[in-house]
């Protein structure tokens, strides 16, 4: 009886907790061309991931594959141990943007979280509470053509917390934030992970991501070329854009 | 379901597309009245089948038109916006978006088709009395006037969901809507009435109870665009479950 008690108690710190995102063996071909090819990692909760990799290597094909939007040729991606298109309110769990720029025109900011809550079933106060946290509660009641981007990104982000999701994927949620939006978006993405969330995001901003990711995925030519806690690619030795440059350089030779 | 459909209502609520859309179509509508209503003569609208065709062609025309539009482009525009990213990832199940948007549809082509006709009906009657014509129709054509204007507005709009899921692209459905209904089907009516009259177009005006070039059967005619609503419906079912989205 004491050795099993001992042995959990022990063992606890270093198990691993269930991963919220497990992908294996993902790969999506069109045609001729291979999007990516036998990519594999899992995501833990309170963990801030960057998704790194050059343009065209797999980062938004992996994403849309995780997300239900594209089927995989062959491998899985599961979301709390099922696939996307199987989860019943998804939004519940997860909270994903992909562009910056999936808005109707002439529908306000308001309208489009309204239609959000609707789909998910969320009650309509949270809408104003969103709003609020994103900072857009002025300009709910406009169009969103006259949004700027950095607006735009904030909108979305307010969708994909609309839910209260357990994970947040994004894609490029920097672009177009002003310098105290960076700030801003940083401490919105740490905070959720400290509450034990789990955040996938995509970037190019290489000194933002070493700012903000515990954890570095990077793309290259459809693989994973690295999978490591960001200490271990950003140290005094290296920047992270040392090792990026690197490790996509040599994926490219091979 | 029901947040599926919720959803799908607020989306044709909260963007200004429903109303530029029937705003359009009252306009064509008005004007196809009293170009008609105007344009023959005396002794031509004094028949019977000719006040009817020229209230159908107007209102169920015109109506099956912008509501087959309004059911392509709940698809299209989310598509040509984007908005069908966050769509699928609230609702991934992509048979009951479009189960969702066909159920709304029905609403807006039901209110399409019953604004249309009327609209065309009451204008009409108008003109003709005006220009002293007796009218031949009595309670029960109007009344079959609007339920089968509403009915094959409302039929037309799932088809329009089925052809937007399909096609995705807005001026591909646009064009393939019009393209189909003012040219093909027009020209079938004239070269092959025996198959014109087993067209989608053609059977909208069979419902309303207008006898020329159409089967003179208005449940038939219901029946069968029913068949051509269903069918659209399932093949885009079918496409967009497999369509992978970028």
């Amino acid at each position: 009886m004491s050795e099993p008690i001992a042995h959990s108690c022990g063992g606890a710190a270093h198990l691993d907790p269930t991963p919220v995102v497990s992908i294996e063996g993902l790969t999506k071909r069109y045609g001729d061309v291979t999007a990516i090819d036998g990519v594999s990692f899992s995501l833990q909760p309170g963990t801030v991931t960057g998704f790194l990799g050059p343009n065209g290597a797999g980062k938004s094909t992996t994403l849309r594959l995780l997300l239900g939007l594209a089927t995989p040729t062959a491998g899985y991606a599961l979301v709390d141990g099922r696939p996307y298109r199987e989860l019943e309110q998804p939004n519940r769990l997860v909270g994903a943007v992909l562009e910056s720029n999936d808005f109707h025109p002439s529908r306000s900011g308001r309208d489009h979280l309204r239609v959000l809550a609707a789909a998910t079933s969320i009650e309509p106060t949270r809408v104003g509470e969103m709003l609020d946290l994103v900072g857009l509660a002025t300009a709910a009641h406009r169009a969103v053509k006259t949004y700027s981007l950095g607006m735009r990104q904030r909108l979305g982000l307010a969708g994909a917390l609309l839910g209260d999701p357990k994970v947040l994927v994004l894609d490029e949620p920097a672009n177009g934030l002003d310098p105290a939006g960076v700030q801003w978006l940083r401490n919105v993405l740490r905070n959720f992970a400290d509450g034990g969330g789990t955040v996938l995001v995509s970037s190019h901003l290489l000194a933002e991501v070493a700012q903000s990711v515990d954890r570095v995925l990077i793309l290259s030519h459809g693989q994973i070329v690295a999978d490591a806690p960001l200490q271990e690619l950003a140290s005094p030795d290296q920047t992270l854009e040392d090792a990026y440059l690197r490790l996509t350089a040599e994926s490219a030779i091979a | 379901m029901s947040a599926a459909l919720r959803a799908e209502w607020l989306k044709q609520v909260t963007t200004k597309t429903m109303l530029a859309l029937f705003g359009a179509m009252a306009g064509l509508v008005v004007l196809s009245v009293m170009l008609h209503g105007f344009g023959f003569s005396t002794v031509q609208l004094a028949q019977r089948s000719n006040q009817l065709r020229v209230f159908v062609e107007a209102g169920e025309g015109l109506g099956a038109v912008f509501a087959g539009l309004i059911g392509a482009m709940s698809v299209t525009a989310e598509i040509r916006h984007g908005t069908i990213r966050p769509t699928l990832l609230a609702t991934p199940q992509r048979g009951r978006i479009i189960a969702a948007k066909a159920a709304t549809s029905v609403l807006t082509g039901l209110a399409f088709g019953v604004v249309g006709t009327g609209l065309a009906a009451a204008l009409g009657t108008a003109i003709l009395s005006a220009r002293g014509v007796a009218i031949h129709l009595d309670g029960s054509a109007y009344a079959l006037l609007l339920a089968g204007g509403a009915a094959a507005a409302a039929l037309w709009a799932v088809i329009g969901v089925g052809l937007g899921a399909i096609v995705k692209n807005q001026v591909t459905a646009v064009v393939v809507i019009f393209v189909w209904i003012e040219i093909i089907e027009n020209l079938l009516v004239d070269g092959a009435p025996a198959i014109s009259k087993y067209m989608p177009a053609t059977l909208g005006q069979a419902i309303t109870g207008d006898r020329i070039g159409t089967i003179h059967t208005p449940a038939l005619g219901a029946l069968l665009l029913t068949v051509y609503a269903v069918a659209a419906i399932a093949a885009g079912v079918v496409v967009t479950s497999r369509h992978d989205f970028a």
